[in-house]
Order: C-alpha cells, then sequence, then structure tokens
C-alpha cells in the first residue's frame, strides 16, 4: 500500500511540476503547422498584461506552444534511427521574401531588336533529315561533326577562287570566326548590361596602353625633368602644356609659383594707377580727328563771321581807314636814306 | 563501361540549354572601365538655361493667351452686365456704416438698389468673376481717389456709376463724359434712367433693347418687393434665427449678407435682441458660416480672425481686405527729392500726394495716365514701388550712418534699399534672402537706386550666425502666411489652415533667433532687431517675440512710430510678456495700410542662455549687465509663473522654471545648476 | 571675388577710358577709402576695401553680388560695360548727349539714338567716344558710342544715327536676370 502510495504521490508530484498539456481557450487558435505556426485571436487580459507583464506573456506563449505542439503530436509520426519524427504537411502561410526579387536580366542587343520588330523565337527541332545522308542529322553535337564529315569528304574548289586553297581549312576558320564573333558580342552584351565603357572598335584602354592626356602629361613631365627644369628644351611648333586638375602639380618647378601673394589695397591702388597712366599716355597727344573738327569748325565760324561783317560794309573800310591811321609799324624801310640810330632797332631792315 | 550510376537520385542535375556545356563565367572588368550609374544624361548648364527660357516662354505664352481670352470675354460680357462691377464695392461703404449707428432707415433703400445690382453678378458663372474683380481692383486704383474726393459733394451713386462709365469706355475722353454723366447722375434717379437708355441704344440691336426693357422690368418689380420686405423687417426688428432647413438650403449671397448683418446687430446687444433658448455660442457659428460663405474664406482662417477681432472690427476688416490699398512710392533720397519727385511725376499726368506726414518719403499715387513702374524716373532709380506698410520696419530699425546692417529676408530689395538710403550709402549692408531667383530682384533692385554699400547673398536665414555676426542692426521681415496682404493675395483665404500656420511661426521663431544671434549687443549705436510681419495673426507674431523674449537676452523697445495699435499681450490662452505692448500693429481698416506687424527689440547681452557657454569673456559682461535689466527680471519671473497654462511645450515651460539661467539677469549664484557653477567658481578662485 | 589679373584690368580700363577718360583715376583714387575692382564669374565689381573684407566671410556659392556691378567679361575676353556701372560712369563723363522727351522711350527700348531725337550734344564729341545719354532733364538713362562727331551731327539728315546704342535704364526691366 506504501509504495503504491509512495508512486502515487511520486507521479501526482511529477504531474505537479509539469503544467498540464490541455489549454483551454475561448477562441480556437489558428494553425499552420507546416511551418510550426499558431495565431491567437484571443484578447488579451489587459489588466493582468499591465500589473505583471512578464509572467503574463510567459505563461501565454507557453500554453499556446503547447497547443501548437498538440496540433503536431497528431500528425502521423515516423521512427527514424530511434527517433519519432512528424512530417510537417507544406506550410499554407505565405512568408515574406528575406532578400529582394532578383531583377530581370538585361536584354542583350538581339532581344532588345526582337522586341521592337516583335520577332518570336520559333520552336526548331532537334534534328533534321538529311537527304544526302537518308538520314536524321540532329542540328549541333558530335552526331552533326560525324554528318558534315561524312557528307563533305570531298569539297569542290570553285572556279573563281585560287584552286589551291585548302577547302577544309577555309571551313574551319569560318567557323572559328563565327565563334569568336559570338563571344564577342556575348562580352558586348554584359559589357552593356553592366554599363562599361567600351570604344566603338578595337579594345579597351587599360593601364598598358596610355591615353593622350597621359602621354601628353608623361611628356610634359619629362620636359621639364631637367636640371634646369625644362627650361632650355626645344619645343615643336604647336607643342601645348599639358593641362587639367592635378596636372600641374605633378610638372617640376611649377608648384612655386603657384599663388602670387594677394596685394595689400595700397599696393594694389598704385599697381592700378601704374597701369591706367600708361594706358592714358598711350592714346595720342594730338587726336587728328579732333584736330580737324575743330579746324573746320573754326572756319566755319570765320566764315560766318565774315558773313556778318560783309553786310555793314560801310563799317568795315571805316575800320581800316582807322586801323591805316593807327599803325605806325609798317613804315617802309627807307634804305638807308633816312637817319641812322643805332640805339633804335629797325626790323624792317637787313643788317649787314 | 556503361551508363555512371545514379547513386544519389535525390540530387537533380540542371536541365536547360548547354547543360553538358561548360558555361563561360562572365568577363571581369577592370575598375576604371565601369561607367558611373547615371543612366540619363546630364544637361550641360547651357541645355539646362535653355530649357528653363523655353519652359518660361511657354507658359508665359499661355498666360497671355489666357488673358487675350478673358478680356475678350470680358469685352463681350461687359455689353450685357455692366453694373456687377461696382456692385461689390459699392456695398462694401455702406455696410460698414449701415448698422454702426441708427439710420438704419435712409441707408435700406440704398442697400435695396445695391442688391438689385448685386443680382447678376450671382447668376454669372463663377469663372468670369475673378477676372471682373480683377478689373475692377485696377480701376479703382485709378479711381479710387478722386472718387473720395468727390465723396463729399455727389451721393455715393455717382461715384459708381461713374467708375462704371469709365469702365464701359476707356478710351473715349474720359473728362468730357466723366463730367457730363455726372451732371446727369446727380440729377433723381429717374433722369438716370433715361440717360442710361440714351447711352445704351446707340448701337443695339432690337433683342438687345427688348433685354434690356424686361431687365429694368424685373429691377422695378424687384424693388418693389424688396422695399416691401424691408419694411416688413422694420416693423419685425427682431432677427429670427434661421431654422435647419434655411440652413442647409443655399441662400442667395444677398441674403446671407443680410443675416450676417442681422447677426452682428444682434451680438452687439445681445441681452435685449437674442432669441430665447439661444446661446451666444450658436450666433457665433452661424456668423462664422455666413462669413465664410460670402467671403469665401475657410473656416478655420475665419475662426481665428474671429478670436482676433471684436464682431464689428472683423466685419471692417474682411471688408478692407477685400479692396487694394493705394499704391504707394517711396523717393529714393540718394537720387532726389521728394519734391523733385513729385514735380517730375505729375508732369508725367501722376496724380499724387504725399503719403502722411510720419513719412517723408512716401507718396500716394492716386491715378496715372502712365505705367508707374515703368517711367524713365522709375528706372533712374529715383523711386521704388512700396506699399507704405514697409516703410515702418525700417523706421522702427532707425539706422545709422557708417553702421552693419543685416537685412535677412531682403527680396525684393525695397526694405534693404530704403536702410541704405538712410543711411547714405555708408557703412555696410548685407540683404539675404534664402531663395535665389529672387535675390536677382534685389541686385537689380539695388543697382538701379544706386545702393553701393550692399553685400547681396543667399543663405537659408537659419545659418546667417555662422556665416557673419556682429551687426549694429538687423531687420527680420519674415516670410508670414500673408494674413494682412489679402487684398494682394486672396488665394490666402482658402488655402491657410493650421498646419499652415505652425510651419510658419516655427519657421520664424528660428529666424528671429538667428537675426538675434547675428547681432551685436555690444555695438555703441545699435543692438535693435526689429521683427515684421505682414501678417495679422498673434501666433506669427507676439508669440513669436515672445518665445524669442524667453531664449535670448533681449527685450522689447518703443517701435518709435507714434501711430499703430499696440500689440497683444492676452490672447485666447496666451499671456504674452507685458513689455509686448511695446509692438504695434497696423490693419487694413484702420491705418488703410496692409496689415502688418513690428516689434523692435533691444539685445543686452551677447550670451546664448540655453545652451551651456564656455566663453568667459561673455560671462563677465554678463555679470556687468546684471544690474541694468533687473527690474526686467521680476517682471520676466512673475510671467513665467502665469505661463503655466501655455500648452505649447510645456516640457520646455518646465525647464524655464527650473533653470533660471534662461535669463541671465535675474540669476543668482546660488540658483545656478552645477554645470553652470564650475567656471564661476574657478572665476573667483582666480 | 577674385582678384582681376592684369591682363583683364588693362581690358577693363581700356573700356572705362573710353567714356569717362582720365576720371578712371578719381574712380581708384578717392579720398573716402580705397576702393578697388573684383571679378566673380566674370563679373566685374566695383567695391569699397571695406566692404570686401566683409564680403569675404560668404561663402562664393551665397554670394550674390557686392557693390557695384560694372560689366563683364565675354567668352571672348572683351569687357562689357553693364548698365548698372551708369552710378558711376554719369557724373563723370567729358560727353554727354541730352534726348529729347519725345525720344526717351525709343532709346529705352533699346535703339540707337537719331538725329531727330537728338536734344543737345556735348561740344567737340569725338567719333566713337563713348557718350552718357541724358533726359532733357538731365536724368542719365544710359550710355553709347557717338555715331558721328558734333560738327557732323549738325549736317546730318533727321534719320541718322547719331549714337549707338549701349545700354539704358530700360535693361533693368528686360533684363533684370541677366544684369548681373
Amino acid at each position: 500500500m506504501d509504495i503504491v502510495n509512495e508512486i502515487l504521490e511520486r507521479e501526482q508530484k511529477k504531474a505537479e511540476k509539469y503544467k498540464p498539456i490541455t489549454v483551454e481557450k475561448h477562441l480556437d487558435l489558428e494553425f499552420d503547422v507546416g511551418s510550426l505556426l499558431a495565431f491567437d485571436t484571443n484578447d488579451l487580459d489587459t489588466k493582468s498584461l499591465h500589473s505583471q507583464k512578464d509572467v503574463y506573456l510567459h505563461t501565454l506563449s507557453r500554453d499556446n506552444a503547447q497547443l501548437l505542439l498538440n496540433k503536431v503530436w497528431e500528425l502521423p509520426t515516423e521512427r527514424i534511427d530511434e527517433a519519432i519524427v512528424v512530417r510537417l504537411p507544406p506550410p499554407t502561410t505565405v512568408l515574406p521574401r528575406a532578400k529582394p526579387v532578383p531583377k530581370p536580366k538585361p536584354l542583350t542587343k538581339w532581344q532588345e531588336f526582337a522586341k521592337a520588330k516583335g520577332i518570336t523565337k520559333k520552336k526548331k527541332d532537334k534534328s533534321q533529315w538529311d537527304e544526302q545522308l537518308q538520314k536524321w542529322v540532329p542540328l549541333y553535337g558530335f552526331r552533326k561533326a560525324a554528318a558534315e564529315k561524312e557528307k563533305n569528304w570531298l569539297i569542290e574548289v570553285p572556279q573563281n577562287v585560287d584552286p589551291m586553297t585548302d577547302m577544309y581549312e577555309k571551313k574551319a576558320s569560318e567557323k572559328t570566326e563565327k565563334v569568336a564573333k559570338n563571344e564577342l558580342q556575348r562580352l558586348k552584351n554584359i559589357a552593356r548590361a553592366r554599363k562599361v565603357k567600351i570604344p566603338r572598335v578595337g579594345i579597351p584602354i587599360t593601364s598598358d596602353k596610355a591615353s593622350a592626356t597621359q602621354l601628353a602629361t608623361a611628356a610634359t613631365v619629362a620636359k621639364a625633368s631637367t636640371a634646369s627644369l625644362g627650361k632650355f628644351q626645344d619645343k615643336l611648333p604647336k607643342e601645348k602644356e599639358a593641362r587639367g586638375k592635378g596636372i600641374h602639380e605633378i610638372i617640376p618647378g611649377k608648384e612655386r609659383k603657384r599663388k602670387a601673394p594677394l596685394p595689400t589695397p595700397q599696393a594694389e591702388r598704385e599697381n592700378n594707377l601704374n597701369l591706367l597712366d600708361s594706358i592714358l599716355n598711350k592714346r595720342p597727344k594730338i587726336d587728328m580727328d579732333r584736330a580737324v573738327s575743330k579746324y573746320i569748325h573754326d572756319e566755319q565760324v570765320q566764315r560766318s563771321e565774315e558773313k556778318k561783317n560783309l553786310k555793314p560794309s560801310k563799317g568795315r573800310f571805316k575800320g581800316k581807314g582807322k586801323g591805316n591811321v593807327t599803325n605806325f609799324s609798317a613804315k617802309k624801310p627807307k634804305a638807308g636814306r633816312g637817319q641812322r640810330n643805332p640805339s633804335k632797332k629797325n626790323p624792317g631792315r637787313k643788317r649787314r | 563501361m556503361g551508363r555512371k550510376a545514379k547513386f544519389d537520385d535525390e540530387k537533380k542535375v540542371k536541365k536547360g540549354p548547354g547543360r553538358k556545356a561548360r558555361k563561360q563565367a562572365d568577363p571581369i572588368f577592370k575598375k576604371g572601365l565601369i561607367e558611373e550609374d547615371n543612366d540619363i544624361k546630364k544637361l550641360s548648364h547651357r541645355q539646362k538655361q535653355r530649357a528653363a527660357r523655353r519652359a518660361k516662354k511657354k507658359t508665359e505664352l499661355a498666360e497671355k493667351r489666357k488673358l487675350l481670352k478673358q478680356a475678350k470675354k470680358n469685352v463681350a460680357k461687359q455689353k450685357e452686365v455692366v453694373h456687377p462691377d461696382n456692385s461689390d464695392d459699392s456695398s462694401e461703404d455702406e455696410e460698414v456704416q449701415g448698422f454702426t449707428d441708427d439710420n438704419k432707415e435712409w441707408l435700406k433703400p440704398k442697400q435695396k438698389g445695391k442688391s438689385v445690382q448685386k443680382e447678376p453678378e450671382t447668376e454669372s458663372d463663377s469663372g468670369h468673376e475673378g477676372s471682373d474683380a480683377k478689373g475692377d481692383s485696377i480701376d479703382e486704383d485709378e479711381i479710387d481717389k478722386p472718387g473720395n474726393e468727390k465723396y463729399k459733394l455727389g451721393t455715393l451713386d455717382d461715384l459708381f456709376k461713374d467708375s462704371d462709365e469709365e469702365n464701359g469706355d476707356v478710351d473715349s475722353d474720359d473728362e468730357a463724359t466723366g463730367s457730363s454723366n455726372k451732371l446727369a447722375y446727380n440729377s433723381d434717379s429717374e433722369e438716370e434712367k433715361s440717360d442710361d437708355d440714351d447711352d445704351g441704344d446707340d448701337d443695339m440691336l432690337p433683342i438687345e433693347k427688348a433685354n434690356l426693357k424686361l431687365k429694368k422690368k424685373q429691377k422695378l418689380d424687384k424693388k418693389l418687393a424688396d422695399e416691401e420686405m424691408q419694411l416688413n423687417i422694420a416693423k419685425q426688428d427682431v432677427f429670427a434665427f434661421p431654422s435647419e432647413e434655411e440652413l442647409q438650403n443655399p441662400t442667395s449671397l444677398q441674403d446671407v449678407l443680410q443675416r450676417i448683418k442681422d447677426v452682428v446687430v444682434v451680438l452687439s446687444d445681445f441681452s435685449s435682441l437674442k432669441e430665447d433658448g439661444r446661446s451666444r455660442c450658436e450666433y457665433t457659428d452661424l456668423l462664422l458660416k455666413d462669413l465664410c460663405v460670402y467671403y469665401s474664406y475657410n473656416e478655420f482662417l475665419m475662426e481665428v480672425l474671429m478670436q482676433i477681432f471684436p464682431v464689428q472690427e472683423l466685419m471692417e476688416f474682411l471688408e478692407a481686405s477685400e479692396v487694394a490699398r493705394p499704391v504707394t512710392i517711396r523717393t529714393n533720397s540718394l537720387k532726389t527729392r521728394r519734391r523733385d519727385l513729385a514735380q517730375a511725376l505729375i508732369n508725367r499726368g501722376v496724380n499724387l500726394d504725399p503719403v502722411g506726414k510720419w513719412s517723408k518719403v512716401g507718396l500716394v499715387v492716386y491715378s496715372s495716365t502712365v505705367p508707374i513702374g515703368a517711367t524713365p524716373e522709375y528706372l533712374a532709380g529715383h523711386y521704388i514701388l512700396q506699399g507704405a506698410s514697409s516703410f515702418l520696419p525700417v523706421m522702427a530699425l532707425a539706422p545709422q550712418e557708417n553702421e552693419r546692417i543685416l537685412d535677412m529676408c531682403a527680396a525684393p530689395g525695397g526694405k534693404a534699399s530704403h536702410i541704405a538710403a538712410i543711411m547714405k550709402n555708408t557703412g555696410a549692408l548685407f540683404a539675404n534672402d534664402a531663395n535665389k531667383d529672387r535675390t536677382k530682384a534685389i541686385v537689380g533692385n539695388f543697382h538701379r537706386l544706386g545702393v553701393v554699400n550692399a553685400v547681396i547673398c543667399n543663405y537659408d536665414g537659419r545659418q546667417f550666425p555662422d556665416v557673419i555676426k556682429g551687426f549694429d542692426r538687423v531687420l527680420l521681415d519674415a516670410p508670414c502666411t500673408g494674413t494682412g496682404v489679402i487684398a494682394k493675395d486672396p488665394s490666402v483665404k482658402t488655402t491657410k489652415d493650421q498646419k499652415d500656420i505652425q510651419r510658419c511661426f516655427n519657421l520664424q521663431r528660428q529666424l528671429l533667433l538667428a537675426a538675434i544671434d547675428c547681432c551685436n549687443a555690444k555695438s555703441s549705436t545699435g543692438g535693435y532687431i526689429v521683427y515684421s510681419t505682414c501678417s495679422i495673426l498673434p501666433e506669427e507674431n507676439e508669440w513669436v517675440v515672445n518665445y524669442a523674449l524667453k531664449r535670448r537676452n533681449v527685450k522689447l523697445v518703443p517701435v518709435g512710430l507714434d501711430f499703430g495699435t499696440e500689440g497683444f499681450v492676452k490672447y485666447r490662452h496666451h499671456r504674452f510678456h507685458p513689455s509686448l505692448k511695446l509692438t504695434r500693429r497696423f490693419y487694413p481698416h484702420t491705418h488703410n495700410m496692409d496689415g502688418f506687424f513690428v516689434a523692435k527689440l533691444k539685445k543686452f547681452s551677447n550670451v546664448i542662455p540655453e545652451p551651456v557657454k564656455d566663453e568667459d569673456d561673455e560671462e563677465t559682461e554678463n555679470k556687468e549687465k546684471d544690474e541694468q535689466p533687473k527690474e526686467k527680471a521680476e517682471e520676466q519671473s512673475k510671467e513665467n509663473a502665469d505661463k503655466k497654462s501655455e500648452v505649447e511645450e510645456p516640457k520646455k515651460q518646465k525647464n524655464i522654471k527650473s533653470n533660471p539661467l534662461k535669463r541671465p539677469a535675474n540669476s543668482s549664484e546660488t540658483q545656478l545648476p552645477k554645470k553652470k557653477k564650475k567656471p564661476r567658481k574657478q572665476k573667483t578662485k582666480k | 571675388m577674385k582678384i582681376l589679373s592684369e591682363q583683364r584690368t588693362k581690358i577693363l580700363f581700356e573700356k572705362l577710358t573710353k567714356y569717362i577718360g582720365v576720371n578712371v583715376k578719381l574712380l581708384i583714387d578717392r579720398p573716402d577709402g580705397t576702393y578697388c575692382f573684383r571679378e566673380k564669374k566674370d563679373r566685374v565689381y566695383y567695391i569699397s576695401e571695406r566692404l570686401l573684407r566683409l564680403a569675404q566671410t560668404v561663402k562664393p556659392d551665397h554670394l550674390i553680388s557686392a557693390g557695384t556691378c560694372f560689366g563683364k567679361f565675354t567668352k571672348t575676353n572683351k569687357f562689357r560695360l553693364h548698365i548698372t556701372a551708369l552710378t558711376y560712369i554719369a557724373p563723370y563723363a567729358p560727353f554727354k548727349i541730352w534726348v529729347k522727351p519725345s525720344a526717351e522711350q525709343q532709346f529705352l527700348y533699346g535703339h540707337h539714338v537719331i538725329k531727330s531725337g537728338l536734344g543737345r550734344i556735348t561740344e567737340n564729341t569725338p567719333k566713337y567716344q563713348g557718350v552718357v545719354v541724358n533726359t532733357m532733364s538731365d536724368i542719365p538713362i544710359g550710355f553709347g558710342v557717338a555715331a558721328r562727331t558734333t560738327a557732323e551731327c549738325r549736317h546730318a539728315d533727321p534719320l541718322a544715327t547719331i549714337a549707338f546704342h549701349q545700354a539704358d535704364i530700360g535693361e533693368y526691366i528686360r533684363s533684370e536676370d541677366t544684369l548681373t
């Protein structure tokens, strides 16, 4: 009896230790067992949520986990390697993806063209009936190659070609050309998709082939790299020094001249005044136009005055007569016949 | 040999083209080869310019076309609907007076006449209304003043008829017809009608004549009916509160106006005139709705306005906001004198007068035969077109010669050039504007007006203290909602809401703080900041200034203008600092200029109170200044206590209370928080 | 705000001397302070040294203008005088043309001054001399280049051009955006 009781008690204690596997819920949960998901649509008990948040949330999550596990155990079980395993059904809930949706691949040039023109791909048969060989020959692959070989056991040299050409070689080279072209186009498409600069012809410039500006820079630097900083180097007729950002700094002997110090306001004023003086001095002292116009002007004035004076003719004569009376200076030279006065200078006479 | 056994069939080999072919990996490109990832080719500078020009041209063309169309329509319309144009302004003058005094009796009949005229407008589609109004306003510019002068002589009627006439046929020689018409209209109304007829039937189709006749008859009928109704109303005398249906059914504007007036009357003597069982609230709500309908404001703005003004004043304000203010010009004292300019302009056929005793440079233009913005005098920079209200902040700033002055929001440079003119081109003037396009206008105006001492720059005003500080005076004409200049830009009526206002005053606060920071308190002549807006909302004015008072070491000083109304100290739940009385407000209805606000602040210390300070020299200065504003500090502390109720930023408010440092003036050693104490202690040790 | 290179200074002065002759010296040598020419985005500003020091605190990207804009260097490195320089050109110009009120408007729209619009002209104006154009009430409204000498003007026919238009104050409205 004791033992039984003891065992029962122990069992009970054990049971008390674990919570019951049955959980009562007001509303049933929604399950998605495939992704081990349960939705609890019941309202939260706000009172207990506020009073003891952690405990409440803990018990709630335990209960819901219990319900989910119950659901899992309802599924058929298997035993693999001593372990009980449940095969989950496919999940019903659509989960958001972690990574962004991959971008569509950029179209190749042909695809773009086909799209624009509305060309659709036609499905070709994998093999074709060959009339000559009287059998089905695949479009590509080693059987095709073999068939080709069988067919072309002899190739005629056309009339217009050099009779000594090896037609087989020619064909092979054509094939390699084709492959190469295809490869080039593939690379071009990739380059286009990745927005890589490629020249229209030739191969892209890489570090092993310098650009024109690089060459020019190198030349300029090289030229300046003498003991006298390139002062005595000859110049080509139209040679230009390399220019651009950062080039000036790498040319030897150039850095120091970089910036002239800003002049003080006074100095600047002096400079300006000097410059202005030189400009003003350069201007012709005698302005020909002005002189001519002044001359014309004077002439006009004179003429108009003459005109004015012409009218009162009486006055003119009068004036002249008067002038004659007062004019003592213009005496007729007497040519030595008159009295000589050595102290008086006579302007009209030549002295010997 | 044979096929390979498939030991793990779980692993699937991918199917697809080239299953067997070894796929080549994509090539690796060198870094230098990869282009930058800009798909769109950038336009070059020139291309951009060209595109901008093209777009501009296009819009201009479209606008022109639109205008042309409208003009055409107007011409077509004018023949039919001559009256609606002047109905607006005619009603205004009266309704303001209509109910202020007891002379309802003799004013009412006229009102009827107006209402008759009003009718066609309400019928006409709203599309033309705008253009009509435009035409109207232009008309008014020209006619306003002579009209007012004649006011005393003739009746109101002839004034409007006069303007009307000019509206109709502007090109005909105005004076002759105008005077003759005037004579005719001065006689009684019967003659007037016959006159009208004579004028009209020169070139009218018979159908038009018939139409005119019919209209006249209708008018007469309506007039009679109105008279009857008015009689009834007069007898009734008490305004009956409209029922629900009445409210819901849309009524004519005329009825709304009538109702507005009635409600205003009721509200003016509420206890005796109210209907039993109706609260004041109901009446004000009704008024609000009616005003919104009549003046086409949105409800929010109207509500705000109602809180600012008492009802009677509100009506005046609304009416005044409908009419454009007279054009004013400011003489450029750098280039000419007012008398010379007035003489020159009069010679060009401009009718003008001094703006008032308060300004020595302002001139009001009543009418002009030449475009006032394109005369040789204008181009030579002898004057600038500027609203009268724009003189005020500069006069308040009172710049002195040889000072360094900042105008923070200068475009288009009217006020800034005024400052330069007062300084007589000495000192240094910084004109800043945040909008790069608008700085071009400053450049143009400055060069035109011969301002040579200015630096024009383009910064966000808020960053300006980082650029340069130490100005003697700072003018901040802050960007605002423009509620003071509704007449200029009627879109304000409907577009502004709480968010806009909030955005505005937040910006204004930051700008004002920046402006204060730019100013130098130690300046011997200045240390003044003038804050102005063209808004009348206290949120953008007093509140902003109040905010700055709390956060910087500034105090308000008298503005120096002997007119204008005092700023608010209380507004709704806000209690501002009592010194805000020193600010000045200007309203369109009382001062006949745009609504405006001007506040003048004096900075008394360069210390910025809020953040932690580490400049010792400023601290010492602070101490020195302590004594000076002591009384002020007391006031401030009192007010802080008052401000408990302030809703906005309650946390900051708390800060203020706990941290008396906000105003270093009343801070004493004991109250200083620990952070602050350290440097001071060091000081004392030294 | 750059200092002008010597070459550009020379070009600038040469242009200025065309209009105001020796008076350019008065612009540089002023009793009320040192004034200098500075260049920003090919535009030349005339600015007092004191103001310049203040203006230099403003970052070049944010500086729109300082002092008075005199004009700009074209792409071909010629200097073009702007109307904004009129403030300084007008008082110093030795040669002037006055236009009749009827011709003011014409000139303000960018047309040349023709004989019929000519009110007065300074005596002895040489050909191709820079002149300031005034109204009869002595308001300077622009500047131009004399197309004829004064003497030639007397005998010119009424439609003959007397002065070529260079800049006029109407540009403040017509080309506000490109002015500076």
